[in-house]
């Protein structure tokens, strides 16, 4: 009779436990700021969405963590002789989340697709020529064989072809796609398949049992991407303490934090911290066109009033570094003459202002409020050195929307801004030179610097960009149209539970992360 | 009674009108467009040109709310520029979810403040008065965030009995939906019971001092019977426009508790917008807000004479 009863007691309880057990024990929580824009990749999108839509989807190529280009999809690359013809070889065994198999068709498509003008792919002009550089033909030669030809030798295009924002020009099924073309939902290759879009609330991935993952480990948006849990789930959580409130309950398993949450969370024994440096770069822009800041002199004065060591151990709560160069510390590119920078002399600031005729008129500096971005800090530390050398400053702080279209209209007289990553060196430097006429975002209007910036965008020798870009480095301190500060530094958490994760370029990565039950 | 409402009705629409004309101008008066934002620091003028044209924002400001009143007109507010949803499914359905805590909370505000407000009004000056006075006056200063934030250390960190991030809808869980609804009503119930608890306490001492009161004491009726007969009918009106307001408030959009508890309702939805620029959910989300606090105070106003036989819909 006890017998009887214990047993089921035992039972009755492993039931509750079975009905109890949490549903997410086989899930990953991964908590974004905000709702994502759509699925459809490289079309009305943001970070988070390329985030999302990345783990469903994958190109012929993909960023390596150091800023090079790695085969995806495509098992070898094969280029011709006069630098114009790119013969991709498709790794066998492809399939896509239908079960169906990836062929050069497929990739054709897809292609077709995003040239369509249609489909508003935000990269279309990247690749009709309307920007220099132009597909002229993508083929199938084989059932695993494409051929892509483009108008004049391009450093880039593969770089291009890798670009999140341009949703790694993703290869995707035809059933991504309603009868009426319109966009469904994507059915791509990459190891998880979309399951469920709550707007507002979360979007819901299942492991994609099918995915072939590359060998080795991690490396950026390629290296090996084996999916080890059954679903992700990316919480929308816009509020900085419901984050941290979910990591410590052990709602959220990752998160990206605010650095100021830090030193609190180190003490937080179920929660993990990690930081790691990124190629977004937080700089100081100078108007060139503005009377005062026309003067060589008057930016090379403000350059002097900084000290960038300070500067940096002020504003950032974790180990940032000075870093006055576009290229971040881990390219492969940032070489010794890229560590050149201006040397903080109080002294000679004051000379160069009494030579660039500076006399205390008030200057404006402005930047943001987002909790994101360091910005508004830096604003007020660099106020605050400005004005130990005589110069006076007014700090305007706009929300994000005023911030970009001032940025855009290069209405400013200084700004705080911080650059999105661009690998790539060559992409870093165009986020900045160019002929301000055509593009009133550019704050380096420099002719040689262009020219050179022109060279390295076409030249594929390592050796060659390098000497390019060490050029173009020397020559942005010497003319000072702008100041790079430093890369921005991100510091991401896990609850106690997950096991693998490793941020990269402000991106939370599902692949190769397990959870303990 | 009709012709009130068809009257409040009609009143309504100039009202609805100036709200759309302004909100259609001034958020186009802010510096920033949705394309600015789509785009990002890598927008060339080329590609912001060729979205903006996409987007219809090339157009001149009257051809463009021309387009917009004129859908408006067939019941229809447009489409999401950030989610390509259409606009009014995407207002109703998030303004159901914030509507069910609002009602919730208002509601058992009410209950609570009304009663203790009238007790304050009927101790004045003793310690019971002086205790709920107090108690008000706290609630009412804590900004609902703060609070928030409170309840989620206490209840979601400290006890864990709640949960501290997401949303389940009732409907398709009731048991874990009402979870994850408890916090942001607390906190909407508390900074309620503040704000309505010091109106019926003014607006009862005022009919206290009322000679009818004296006479209804004088002809010896027990203090219950004074308080419930004779305080309460005529002391309510005011508490009850207050009601209408805060109701009408609220159901307008309750943006911080909403991000604080992560609830996707109108307010976040009304918040996102603005940061994003997106004209439509903008200008759908306002004068839907400014629909439903004309309704509400007209149901207030219909509910008058329940409480006040000397008000007439006439």
């Amino acid at each position: 009779m006890t017998s009887t009863l214990t047993k089921s007691i035992l039972l009755s309880g492993a039931f509750v436990c079975l009905i109890s057990a949490p549903s997410y024990a086989q899930t990953l929580t991964v908590a974004l700021t905000a709702d994502i824009r759509g699925t459809n990749p490289g079309v009305n999108r943001d970070d988070d969405t390329d985030t999302v839509t990345l783990h469903m989807v994958e190109g012929l190529v993909a960023y390596r963590e150091g800023g090079t280009v790695a085969p995806m999809l495509a098992q070898k690359i094969d280029k011709s002789a006069d630098n114009l013809t790119y013969t991709f070889e498709l790794r066998s065994g492809l399939t896509f989340h239908n079960g169906a198999p990836v062929t050069a068709d497929d990739v054709v498509w897809s292609w077709q697709r995003y040239m369509d003008p249609k489909t508003d792919w935000r990269c279309r002009a990247d690749f009709d020529g309307r920007n220099g550089l132009k597909v002229e033909s993508v083929e199938a030669l084989s059932p695993t064989t494409v051929r892509i030809r483009i108008n004049e030798p391009s450093a880039l295009f593969l770089f291009s072809l890798a670009r999140t924002d341009c949703g790694s020009v993703a290869v995707i099924h035809k059933d991504s796609l309603n009868a009426d073309g319109s966009w469904k939902a994507p059915v791509g290759t990459g190891p998880f398949k979309f399951g469920e879009w709550r707007r507002g609330q979360y979007v819901l991935l299942t492991r994609f049992d099918g995915y072939k993952s590359l060998p080795g480990g991690l490396d950026g948006y390629a290296g090996g991407k084996r999916p080890l849990v059954q679903e992700v789930k990316f919480l929308v959580v816009p509020d900085p303490s419901s984050v941290k409130a979910g990591l410590v309950t052990g709602q959220i398993d990752v998160a990206e934090v605010l650095g100021s949450d830090v030193e609190q969370l180190k003490n937080e024994r179920r929660v993990t911290l990690q930081t790691a440096t990124t190629a977004g770069r937080n700089a100081l822009l100078f108007q060139t066109k503005d009377p005062v800041f026309s003067k060589p002199e008057m930016r090379k004065a403000l350059a002097a009033a900084i000290d960038l060591d300070q500067l940096v151990s002020t504003v950032s709560a974790v180990e940032a570094k000075p870093n006055a160069s576009t290229i971040h510390a881990s390219s492969t590119y940032y070489s010794a003459a890229q560590k050149l920078t201006h040397k903080y002399d109080p002294a000679l600031a004051k000379k160069l202002l009494a030579e660039a005729g500076y006399k205390g008129e008030r200057l404006k500096i402005t930047t943001n409020n987002r909790k994101s971005s360091p910005s508004f800090n830096i604003a007020v530390v660099l106020q605050a050195m400005f004005q130990n050398v005589g110069i006076n400053t007014d700090i305007d702080v706009v929300e994000w929307a005023t911030h970009m279209d001032r940025f855009l209209k290069g209405n400013y007289q200084m700004m705080v801004h911080s650059y999105s990553a661009r690998l790539d060196p060559a992409l870093s430097f165009e986020h900045f030179t160019g002929p301000k006429a055509e593009q009133p975002r550019k704050v380096w209007d420099d002719p040689t610097a262009i020219d050179l910036l022109t060279q390295a965008s076409r030249i594929e020798n390592d050796v060659e960009r390098q000497k390019i870009f060490d050029e173009l480095h020397k020559r942005m301190i010497e003319g000072t149209p702008l100041l790079m500060l430093f890369n921005r530094v991100e510091a991401w958490a896990t609850s106690a539970r997950v096991s693998g994760f490793v941020p990269w370029e402000s991106r939370a990565r599902a692949w190769e992360v397990s959870v303990k039950p | 009674m009709l012709r009130f409402i068809a009257s409040r009705t009609l009143m309504a629409i100039p009202t609805l009108l100036i709200v759309a004309v302004s909100v259609f101008v001034l958020i186009r008066l802010i510096p920033g467009d949705p394309a600015t934002l789509m785009l990002g620091d890598l927008a060339t003028p080329a590609s912001l040109a060729e979205l903006r044209e996409r987007l219809g924002l090339d157009r001149s400001l009257f051809a463009q709310f021309g387009i917009w009143f004129g859908h408006l007109l067939v019941g229809d507010l447009g489409q999401s520029i950030s989610t390509q949803q259409p606009v009014l499914p995407l207002i109703v359905q998030r303004f159901w979810v914030s509507a069910q805590i609002v009602l919730v909370a208002v509601v058992c505000a009410s209950l609570v403040a009304v009663p203790a407000g009238i007790i304050a009004a009927w101790k004045q000056d003793s310690a019971l008065d002086l205790a709920l006075v107090a108690i008000a006056t706290l609630l009412l200063s804590i900004p609902t965030f703060w609070l928030g934030l409170l309840l989620l250390l206490f209840f979601g960190l400290k006890l864990d009995w709640l949960p501290v991030v997401g949303y389940v809808a009732i409907a398709e869980n009731p048991w874990r939906g009402t979870l994850y609804l408890v916090m942001p009503i607390l906190t909407l119930f508390l900074h309620e019971i503040g704000v309505l608890m010091r109106m019926a306490r003014a607006s009862t001492l005022e009919v206290l001092r009322l000679d009818y009161i004296t006479h209804a004491r004088a002809k010896g009726l027990s203090e219950l019977q004074v308080l419930t007969h004779h305080t309460f009918k005529n002391a309510f009106g005011p508490t009850w426009t207050l009601i209408g307001l805060v109701l009408g408030n609220l159901l307008g959009g309750i943006a911080v508790v909403e991000t604080v508890f992560t609830i996707p309702g109108l307010g976040r939805l009304l918040v996102d917008a603005i940061f994003a620029r997106d004209y439509p959910v903008i200008q759908g989300c306002m004068l839907f807000v400014a629909f439903v606090y004309v309704l509400v105070n007209l149901l207030v106003d219909l509910c008058y004479p329940i409480f006040d036989p000397r008000v007439t819909a006439q």
